[in-house]
């Protein structure tokens, strides 16, 4: 069982995180941990993408070493370097990530200027109280 | 009440914690070059992306070159973000300067 999970042990650690955030944006009343919950989710899922481009076996960054030699392009061995694409793929999804954050705190600071709270259910409750709600705005 | 929310979420979070393990058994081993993420596209941009892009760095060359319209978009999510971030932050700052409030 030990060698079973230690086999593929990244991918566990994934799960891991990934329930982690999940529980952080669905169970916790904070909004600013629910937030910090959906970076954790989105850390989780680059990790995994990045892990996927892993190669053993000496390979390295996937920037060519020789090139501009004229017949550079027969020294490239594919199991030299790591697989670019989930890199680049996790840099769009860093950059998206980046953006939803910084548009969610923006929300979050006029959120706590209009209820004087972050705790969800304290907001619930008064906004469920349509004359408090009036006179707070 | 709250404990029976925080309950229901836990179920969820094993729920969809047990399914990512579940699919997990058909993933390949961390680190094998010859996994299907390593053995289909991927050799193709390795060796070609020098030839036809002339940058040595292959995630810049993928990301500027063979993907240029993705990056435009991406340019176009934070143009958007940034602009939102403006318009939600730009009240604070009237009201800090003390103009008359606008109301939401």
């Amino acid at each position: 069982m030990l060698e079973y999970i230690l086999a593929k042990y990244n991918f566990w650690i994934y799960v891991v995180l990934m329930m982690i955030g999940l529980y952080a944006m669905m169970g916790k009343r904070n909004l600013v941990k629910k937030l910090i919950g959906m970076n954790i989710f989105q850390t989780s899922i680059i990790l995994f993408f990045v892990s996927i481009g892993v190669k053993k076996g000496g390979a390295t960054v996937p920037i060519l070493m020789e090139n501009g030699h004229g017949h550079g392009e027969h020294l490239i061995k594919v199991a030299d370097y790591l697989n670019p694409l989930p890199h680049v793929l996790m840099l769009t999804a860093i950059v998206v990530s980046i953006a939803t954050t910084g548009v969610a705190l923006a929300t979050l600071i006029l959120i706590y200027k209009r209820y004087n709270t972050l705790e969800e259910d304290e907001i619930m409750a008064l906004r469920k109280d349509a004359s408090s709600y009036k006179t707070l705005g | 009440m709250k404990s029976w929310f925080k309950l229901i979420s836990w179920v969820a979070v094993i729920m969809t914690g047990a399914l990512l393990v579940y699919g997990m058994h058909d993933m390949p081993a961390w680190g094998d070059p010859n996994s299907p993420a390593n053995s289909h596209v991927s050799p193709r941009y390795i060796l070609e992306a020098t030839e036809k892009t002339a940058t040595p760095n292959l995630v810049s060359a993928v990301l500027a070159d063979y993907r240029g319209y993705d990056t435009l978009g991406e340019t176009a999510v934070i143009f958007t973000a940034s602009i939102s971030c403006l318009f939600l932050l730009r009240r604070i700052r009237e009201e800090k300067k003390g103009r008359k409030k606008v109301d939401a």
